[in-house]
């Protein structure tokens, strides 16, 4: 925090704006003070490629899921996991850094965490009616909706080939 | 309190802030000045604040997708719906490469460099062209293969039953009545020309009767499978099961390993695409309504970018347009992450 220099400063929200602070030599990591200051880039372009390498990476971890290199193709539950935590980190680096959220002042957390918590209630509150909508159902979608027994039918039908002239499987 | 009080505005179009040392200096008294509670720029302010509802936005479309996916009893594979993971992946890497490019052109406008600015907007603008061309080839795939997200053009039946059966029988019927004009190019017949104007041909008696060198070798095969579709349509044995029968030589669901081969085993409708049968995909229909809800959506914000991109690129990009490049990028930035959970939630899961 600077000093203040008149006065009249140390009446909170009516303040006297000095010239802005020298900007200083940016490391990455002295450059978080609370002052917003628009100077420079924050990290370089050099950082930015960085960035851009990491998010390659990373989608490059989450195509692997589908390849066959892949060793828990049997749970998808697993992979399922590791795509969302890759997910979630891309977004972060995404937002950080490409969004400079990580050299603005405490103003971000007002924005976003109300609405980050929203969202997550706004997915939690469709959970009773629209997530276990199928622990009850009426005799009308029972008769229309697809069950797994449906698409063993189809696998049976692919492998049976009953016709004379197989399928190019 | 002093932590706003003294910081400075983060914005280069904010200089009147800067300005009341010279206006007020010559008059005796102090000139005092309000500054904003949060210590941006209202472009900014406003940006982030547009941003915040965004999230709440895509986060009950995302929200609606997991629970109705997870909810379902069944939910087709990638692979059943025709998705292609290598291209989604494709997408990915373009929009990632999109948004590195407006940070560039961001820098280059601080640094002052205007035409460098100008030629990474433009690199933005080409990518995120690039992006959507890519999206609508996805969705024509789609369409080709009757996938949409209502009924009058979806062909998508949840389950080989008698519904679906007496679909597929409504459509052969059709076919045996198609009007002149709609006759596929490979089937059509000298006496089509001379025929009078409301005449109608029957497809598939011409498919039978049609010469084999005007087939290729896979038709050549497919046409006798299409014959005993047929026969088993109007004298099924064991109804549910040739039904699904049926189904499977219509469009085949690929099987599992989806990383083995990349390609679906072809069916009827695309050895003979003016055929048009109805398919089953368990799921199918939930599939696409959420599918082409999500990706509608996010193309249509991806569309809305490369029009503030295409303003922007009639600006001269210096350092007074920094704040503007900002917001574009700011806005462009949440684009790429949406994105960024679309695809492995769509392709991958």
């Amino acid at each position: 925090m600077s000093e203040p220099t008149a006065p009249a400063d140390s009446h909170g929200p009516i303040t006297r704006v000095g010239a802005p602070s020298s900007t200083v030599a940016h490391d990455h990591d002295s450059g978080h003070d609370d002052h917003g200051d628009g100077h420079g880039s924050h990290g370089g372009i050099g950082q930015y490629l960085a960035v851009f390498a990491a998010l390659c990476v990373l989608t490059t971890m989450s195509f692997l899921t589908y390849s066959s290199v892949w060793p828990w193709r049997d749970q998808p539950h697993v992979g399922w996991a590791f795509m969302m935590a890759v997910s979630c980190t891309k977004a972060m680096l995404v937002v950080l850094f490409f969004m400079h959220v990580l050299w603005e002042a405490n103003w971000k957390f007002v924005l976003t965490i109300p609405a980050a918590m929203m969202a997550i209630f706004l997915a939690l509150m469709l959970v009773p009616d629209v997530g276990l909508r199928n622990r009850m159902v009426s005799q009308e979608r029972l008769l229309h909706m697809a069950r797994p027994n449906d698409l063993l039918l189809m696998e049976q039908a692919a492998e049976a080939q009953v016709l004379a002239d197989p399928v190019a499987h | 309190m002093n932590a706003s009080a003294h910081s400075i505005p983060h914005g280069h179009d904010d200089r009147d802030a800067h300005g009341h040392d010279d206006q007020g200096g010559g008059h005796g008294h102090i000139v005092l000045q309000y500054q904003p509670g949060l210590p941006l720029s209202k472009g900014k302010l406003i940006m982030w604040l547009f941003l915040s509802t965004e999230i709440m936005f895509f986060a009950a479309l995302l929200g609606s997708y997991v629970v109705l996916r997870f909810g379902a009893a069944v939910w087709p594979k990638p692979h059943h719906v025709h998705l292609s993971e290598p291209i989604g992946a494709f997408n990915t890497f373009v929009l990632i490469c999109s948004s590195v490019t407006i940070v560039l052109a961001l820098e280059a406008a601080k640094a002052n460099k205007v035409a460098m600015a100008k030629n990474w907007m433009l690199a933005t603008l080409l990518l995120g062209s690039l992006f959507l061309g890519i999206k609508g080839y996805e969705y024509s795939a789609k369409f080709s293969h009757g996938i949409y997200p209502a009924q009058p053009h979806s062909r998508i039946y949840e389950k080989p039953d008698l519904y679906y059966g007496s679909a597929v029988r409504a459509r052969l019927d059709e076919l045996r009545k198609v009007p002149l004009g709609l006759v596929p190019a490979g089937l059509r017949d000298e006496a089509d020309r001379s025929a009078e104007a409301g005449g109608t041909v029957d497809l598939l008696k011409r498919l039978d009767e049609a010469p084999a060198e005007k087939l290729s070798a896979e038709q050549q095969t497919a046409r006798g499978r299409f014959q005993k579709v047929q026969k088993m349509l109007t004298n099924p044995g064991q109804q549910p099961f040739d039904l699904a029968v049926v189904a499977d030589q219509i469009m085949p669901l690929p099987s599992e390993g989806a990383g083995s081969h990349g390609g679906h085993a072809s069916g009827l409708n695309d050895d003979f695409p003016w055929l048009r049968l109805p398919t089953v995909i368990p799921g199918g229909n939930m599939w696409a309504s959420t599918y082409f809800l999500l990706t509608g959506f996010h193309a249509i914000h991806v569309a809305v970018g490369l029009l503030v991109f295409a303003i922007l690129l009639t600006y001269r990009l210096d350092r007074k347009r920094a704040g503007m490049i900002e917001n574009a990028g700011l806005y462009w930035h949440f684009v790429d992450l949406v994105w960024i959970f679309l695809f492995p939630l769509l392709y991958l899961f």
